[in-house]
């Protein structure tokens, strides 16, 4: 019975902990997600959600504490977590074009004596059709504007066919309708029953565009629909005073112009 | 394509031609002799082979050391081979009384190259010194120790410690061809067939980690691969210039193309030429081989530099130079943003633009090319993006133009600093200069200051608002129409509490609504909630 509950469950965090030095990064993090689901990341800068995502794809490994992806241990499941990254963390300098880097997505399907063969790089251009960057095949990566940066990413992590998706900060510096795009993606890939972990920078849109919010700062601090992670005293302590606009627009004052 | 690389062919060709010519008449040789003299000397075919059997894989790896940023790790490896090589020699001298045996030399040099690198690791992960410090000491304490150990058993080891230095090509014997052949193969085999995982570990380090390939086994794998390289390349070129043949031809690669795979092939060939163009330049003035093979492939690079049709020096330039003005760029895309419901063809949009509009046509085509703007018919029309951005640049030029005039710029010279200003126009900085203007609606020369397109493409529910959005009432429901609001003014959304929704009117005052009436106020939304 208790098994069966908890291989229903995508993924399964249990009291991870995480250090670069002696402050932890991310301290004693536990939380089961529920397949089919879109959820959002959210914390200020350093609160430790690229680790997060780090830690549950692998790459970081946990000084204590396990995680589960459906019901299995994470080095047992390699293939059912795609990732795309953090702008910042991509070299855009790097000789490979669009069509390439959509191409990595079937990396992890094809055993290493095998070449690419004509499956595989339709693969990777459907999944460049479905985010509208199949007319940019083969331009390198570095020629293209930030959001459809992005959306390459997404398309190479759609074409690894995975369950579950991680994304760090999609949304970061691109224009409203490359925006659209990139959430309507979203919103089919969960609709496609595959559970969608989403770090996101920015408040104002998080609810309407998640079904469900986790506020991190190092711990988990709240976990829930929308409604009842936005709660204003609780994110004013968390970000501590950072939130200018959003107690400014609360209080109705303005910064006096000054000359 | 095929006509850029028809020009290139003959580009070079007529170079050698000229370059010959010149250096006949230098060397005091003719042509023919010139070139096919040295053919007939057998040292000039070993150098010719044996280095190019070096200089391939070394500039194969070289790609992914470019790429990885470790072209000072490859600096430290050849280095420390001295002291591997003088182990070797002893071990096989002491053991199996072989001298200079040079399968015993180049598995030492191997093993040493890999201590000196778990060393580094270990030096600058576990303590406060970092890994550029640590690469330092570490390789010039394991050559110097490499060097006090061959002059202390000068008796038994015989390594002359010059040609470790500099190399020497010329000397290049049988063993030493058959040990570059079976490094080559070794390691152009592993590329070939790993080529997949080198290319995502070296890209994606994350996600190479994450489908499970063992991205730090493939870093060994890499490092063990530069460093047999290195081994081999030091017999031609040196300890110290061995890095050359390593990332130079690798860089020229790298400016030329957009692939791995065809940046490695690339990088192989300026391998080779680099060889024959070191050999003969080694063999027509008289100097040692190793320095003419890399300074030839050092020319090699500037060359490329220059004349790269993309990355090169020469082609940023032109393009600098060829770089279409940004007002006109502004103004073709809001000459365009002005023709509201049809799309102006090329006549119209240069009738609308005040400046000569002979480079209009290419400012369409790089506009285009950014996906700005599209065909529409005869006409030309904007994306959506296109029009974001045509509206945004002009309300960033008129509202940096309505705030140099509040700070006191003359009249006149409003246009230059706002030329130069409207480049910063992120949404931060013009909704912050839109706030101390007071949401001007009209510039110093009275014309209109465009809003910023909605962020999205409807009217949105104020219900579906989060506090911090702001925007302009544009439905106004019947359950609406008691709420002390007026269509199009502009509000922001300021708080929400269990089933009450508050308005901030910036004429002043607040409006408060409850579910039902949140349902029927729909908002253009201008602008997020910001949050620093
Ligand atoms: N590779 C690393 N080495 C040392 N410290 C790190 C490293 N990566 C992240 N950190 C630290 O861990 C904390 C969390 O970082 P991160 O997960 O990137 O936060 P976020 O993505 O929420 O901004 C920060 O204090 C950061 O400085
Ligand atoms: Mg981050």
């Amino acid at each position: 019975m208790a098994t069966d509950r908890v291989a229903r469950r995508a993924l399964d965090l249990h009291h991870v902990t995480v250090s670069y030095g002696p402050r932890p990064a991310l301290l004693d993090v536990s939380v089961s997600i529920e397949p089919g689901q879109l959820i959002g990341i959210i914390g200020p800068n350093g609160a430790g959600k690229s680790t997060l995502v780090k830690a549950i794809l692998g790459f970081v490994e946990p000084d204590f504490g396990t995680v589960q992806v459906f019901g299995e241990q994470l080095s047992r499941a390699p293939r059912r977590i795609a990732y795309v990254p953090q702008r910042g963390a991509v070299d855009w300098d790097f000789p490979v074009r669009v069509i390439d880097v959509a191409a990595m997505g079937c990396y992890g399907r094809v055993p290493w004596w095998r070449r690419l063969g004509p499956s595989e790089h339709r693969e990777a251009e459907e999944a460049l059709n479905a985010v509208g960057m199949l007319p940019y095949r083969d331009r390198q990566i570095g020629e293209l504007s930030g959001g459809q940066q992005q959306r390459v990413f997404l398309a190479r992590a759609l074409a690894q066919g995975s369950e579950i998706l991680l994304l760090d900060e999609p949304l970061a510096g691109v224009d409203a309708a490359t925006e659209r795009t990139i959430m309507r993606v979203l919103r089919n890939a969960r609709d496609q029953g595959r559970t969608l972990l989403v770090v996101h920078h920015d408040l104002a849109t998080a609810a309407e565009y998640f079904d469900r919010l986790l506020l991190l700062k190092q711990r988990v601090l709240a976990f829930g629909p929308p409604a009842t992670v936005l709660q204003e005293d609780l994110l004013n302590e968390v970000y501590e005073g950072r939130l200018r606009s959003f107690t400014h627009a609360i209080t109705g004052e303005h910064e006096a112009v000054s000359e | 394509m095929i006509k850029t690389a028809l020009a290139w062919t003959a580009a070079i060709v007529a170079a050698l031609l000229l370059g010959s010519l010149g250096i006949s008449a230098l060397v005091g040789r003719d042509l023919v002799s010139l070139w096919l003299e040295p053919w007939t000397l057998p040292y000039f075919h070993k150098g010719v082979v044996g280095g190019s059997l070096v200089a391939v894989p070394c500039a194969v790896l070289g790609c992914l050391v470019v790429l990885r940023r470790m072209a000072f790790l490859g600096d430290a490896l050849s280095h420390a081979m001295l002291a591997g090589v003088c182990g070797g020699y002893l071990l096989m001298k002491l053991a199996f009384g072989a001298e200079a045996h040079i399968g015993g030399m180049v598995i030492g040099a191997v093993i040493a190259s890999l201590i000196t690198l778990a060393l580094i690791a270990f030096v600058s992960r576990l303590t406060r010194i970092k890994e550029d410090t640590a690469i330092g000491i570490m390789y010039t304490g394991i050559f110097a120790a490499g060097v006090v150990l061959v002059s202390l058993l000068q008796r038994h080891i015989h390594i002359d410690i010059y040609h470790f230095i500099v190399g020497d090509v010329l000397g290049i014997g049988d063993s030493d061809l058959w040990v570059a052949a079976v490094v080559g193969a070794l390691v152009l085999s592993m590329v070939v067939l790993f080529y997949r995982q080198l290319q995502l570990a070296s890209f994606d380090r994350i996600m190479a980690a994450a489908i499970g390939l063992p991205v730090v086994l493939i870093d060994y794998m890499l490092t063990t691969g530069v460093s047999l390289v290195v081994v081999s390349g030091v017999r031609m070129v040196g300890v110290v210039m061995v890095v050359g043949l390593l990332v130079s031809p690798a860089a020229c690669a790298y400016l030329l193309c957009n692939r791995l795979a065809t940046m490695m092939v690339l990088a192989g060939l300026f391998g080779v030429t680099g060889v024959i163009g070191g050999m003969y330049t080694a063999e027509w003035f008289g100097t040692s081989g190793g320095g003419a093979i890399i300074l030839f492939v050092t020319f090699q690079f500037l060359v490329v530099l220059m004349a790269a049709p993309r990355y090169g020096m020469l082609s940023r330039w032109l393009r600098l130079r060829r770089q279409l003005p940004q007002d006109l760029i502004e103004d073709v895309l809001s000459g365009i943003l002005r023709a509201k419901g049809i799309s102006p063809t090329l006549e119209a949009i240069r009738a609308k633009v005040a400046q000569p509009g002979g480079q209009i046509p290419r400012v369409l085509a790089f506009l285009e090319h950014e996906s700005l703007v599209r065909r529409d018919g005869p006409g030309w029309a904007l994306t959506d993006e296109g029009r974001v951005e045509a509206t945004r640049m002009r309300r960033a030029h008129r509202l940096w133009e309505s705030y140099l005039h509040k700070t006191g710029v003359p009249d006149d010279q409003l246009h230059d600093h706002a030329e130069l200003l409207e480049h910063v126009n992120d949404p931060d900085t013009l909704a912050y200069l839109d706030q101390i203007l007071g949401h001007p609606e009209r510039d110093p020369h009275g014309s209109e200051i465009p809003r910023p397109v909605p962020v999205f493409e409807h009217p949105v529910p104020l219900r579906q608002l989060a506090p911090g959005h702001r925007g302009q009432v544009a439905v106004l429901a019947p359950a609406a129409r008691g709420l002390d609001l007026s269509l199009g003014e502009t509000v922001i959304v300021t708080a929400h509490a269990d089933g009450s929704w508050t308005l901030h009117r910036e004429t002043g005052g607040d409006v408060i609504c409850d579910d039902e009436m949140a349902d029927a106020v729909l908002i253009n939304v201008v602008q997020r909630a910001q949050f620093a």
